[in-house]
């Protein structure tokens, strides 16, 4: 059984939907194939993969409320290849947004579904999946924690000659479980997913979240914002300001 | 700042495009040959409302952002705008600002150019039944999403119908 999972992030470095197609790889049996599309110079390697494949997961961000441009367009012709080529996959999605609700992509998983209806294709369901850029970094922040796990390790054994300190161990453990609890909405449906892609049954469409409260995530979101822009110089460059058009 | 009263977008034709520029005041045509947005959040952190590709669109978001009524033009896909279309709406996102708030009980970001009045979408193109669900259920998230007070959709069965509906 091969499952072909396809990273549809305009970015080329990181992005939440790699995250969580890492994570569905887990989850997933058989044989996965991971694609990533960027734009129509994809499109051609990406529709020659599903032609023995049987079951196709979308990993896409919702923008304004939708599927990004370039992937609609990718839908559109791989409606063309799909009927052309009597091919009638599994369809699975798993969406990620911005805001705090996984619900809001809500519109997005009808249009996926809308286009299986077109395309002759079987619409499995999704996972819809809020505060996505908030997940990601919890991958980053999980990252940085092993690199200076590492680190104090190799400083700890050459300074005292213990390998394993408790205290640095403990307090480890403790940041990773924490991370971990964040993510446990996502890890449980992406589970499920594998179940259903295992079966080829419909998992229905579902909502989670980032497991923080509201309030706290849209401080934490402010925040990030303000310090990329303290770092790219959008703050000093009328960050806020009403801008009329140049022409 | 004086604000676009009536702004249109559109993906009809170009032989509609005198007749659509007599009924806005200012009239975007999305011809499909733009560069897809990059997800890079430039238009917020890094240079406020204008997107890091020199293409038309690249302010873009400075006239969607001061429309008070905004009619999208767009042949149905899935029942969703057109990819033409959503092209110009994913590169327009700076006519809000990284700042989050709350509108209609959900997280959305505040708007650069405050609230709008109306957003209008016309459909036309083959549609199914499910799709104009989809279709309704979407325009009603924009609007809450871009700050527009109303909405409204109006499906059409064929182009000789679009100036009688603008
Ligand atoms: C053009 C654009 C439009 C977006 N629109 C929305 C939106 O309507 N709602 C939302 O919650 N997030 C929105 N986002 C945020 C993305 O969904 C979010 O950053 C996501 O995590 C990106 O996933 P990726 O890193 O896999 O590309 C938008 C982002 C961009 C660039």
């Amino acid at each position: 059984m091969k499952t072909v999972l396809i990273n549809c992030s305009p970015k080329k470095r990181f992005c939440a939907s790699q995250y969580f197609l890492f994570l569905q790889k887990l989850f997933t049996g058989g044989k996965k194939v991971s694609e990533k599309l960027r734009n129509q110079a994809d499109h051609a390697r990406i529709l020659d993969q599903l032609k023995d494949a049987q079951t196709v997961v979308f990993c896409l961000p919702l923008y304004v409320d939708g599927v990004p441009s370039h992937v609609l367009r990718f839908m559109e012709e791989m409606e063309t290849f799909c009927r052309q080529n009597d091919i009638h996959l599994n369809v699975y999605c798993i969406a990620n947004n911005g805001f705090i609700e996984g619900r809001q992509n809500e519109p997005l998983m009808q249009i996926i579904e809308n286009f299986c209806s077109r395309a002759g294709l079987i619409w499995g369901g999704g996972v819809g999946i809020g505060g996505g850029v908030m997940l990601n970094v919890t991958r980053i922040v999980f990252e940085i924690q092993i690199g200076l796990l590492v680190l104090n390790t190799v400083l700890s054994v050459i300074q005292t000659g213990v390998l394993f300190p408790k205290d640095l161990w403990i307090d480890f453990g403790e940041n990773a479980l924490t991370l971990l609890f964040f993510n446990l909405g996502a890890l449980f449906y992406f589970a499920l997913m594998g179940a259903a892609i295992r079966k080829g049954s419909y998992l229905g469409k579902k909502y989670t979240r980032i497991l923080i409260p509201s309030f706290i995530f849209i401080l934490f979101a402010d925040i990030f914002f303000i310090i990329i822009s303290l770092f790219e110089g959008g703050i000093f460059r009328g960050w806020l300001a009403k801008k009329e058009p140049a022409n | 700042m004086v604000k676009n009263e009536k702004v249109i977008l559109y993906d009809v034709d170009r032989q509609y495009d005198d007749m659509i520029a007599s009924k806005c005041d200012h009239a975007l045509a999305a011809d499909g040959k733009y560069a897809h947005c990059q997800g890079c959040f430039g238009c917020w952190t890094k240079h406020p409302a204008e997107c890091f590709m020199k293409d038309k669109l690249q302010q873009v978001c400075r006239i969607i952002g001061q429309a008070n009524e905004l009619v999208i033009v767009t042949e149905n896909l899935y029942g969703g705008y057109s990819a033409a279309v959503k092209n110009v709406l994913d590169r327009a996102i700076g006519s809000s600002t990284p700042f989050s708030t709350y509108r209609g009980k959900q997280m959305h970001h505040t708007l650069r150019y405050g609230k709008h009045d109306l957003l209008k979408v016309v459909v036309y193109g083959d549609i199914t039944e499910a799709e104009k669900n989809t279709f309704r259920y979407l325009v009603e998230r924009n609007a809450i999403n871009e700050g527009h007070a109303r909405s409204e959709v109006v499906f059409i069965e064929d182009l000789a119908e679009l100036e009688g509906v603008l």
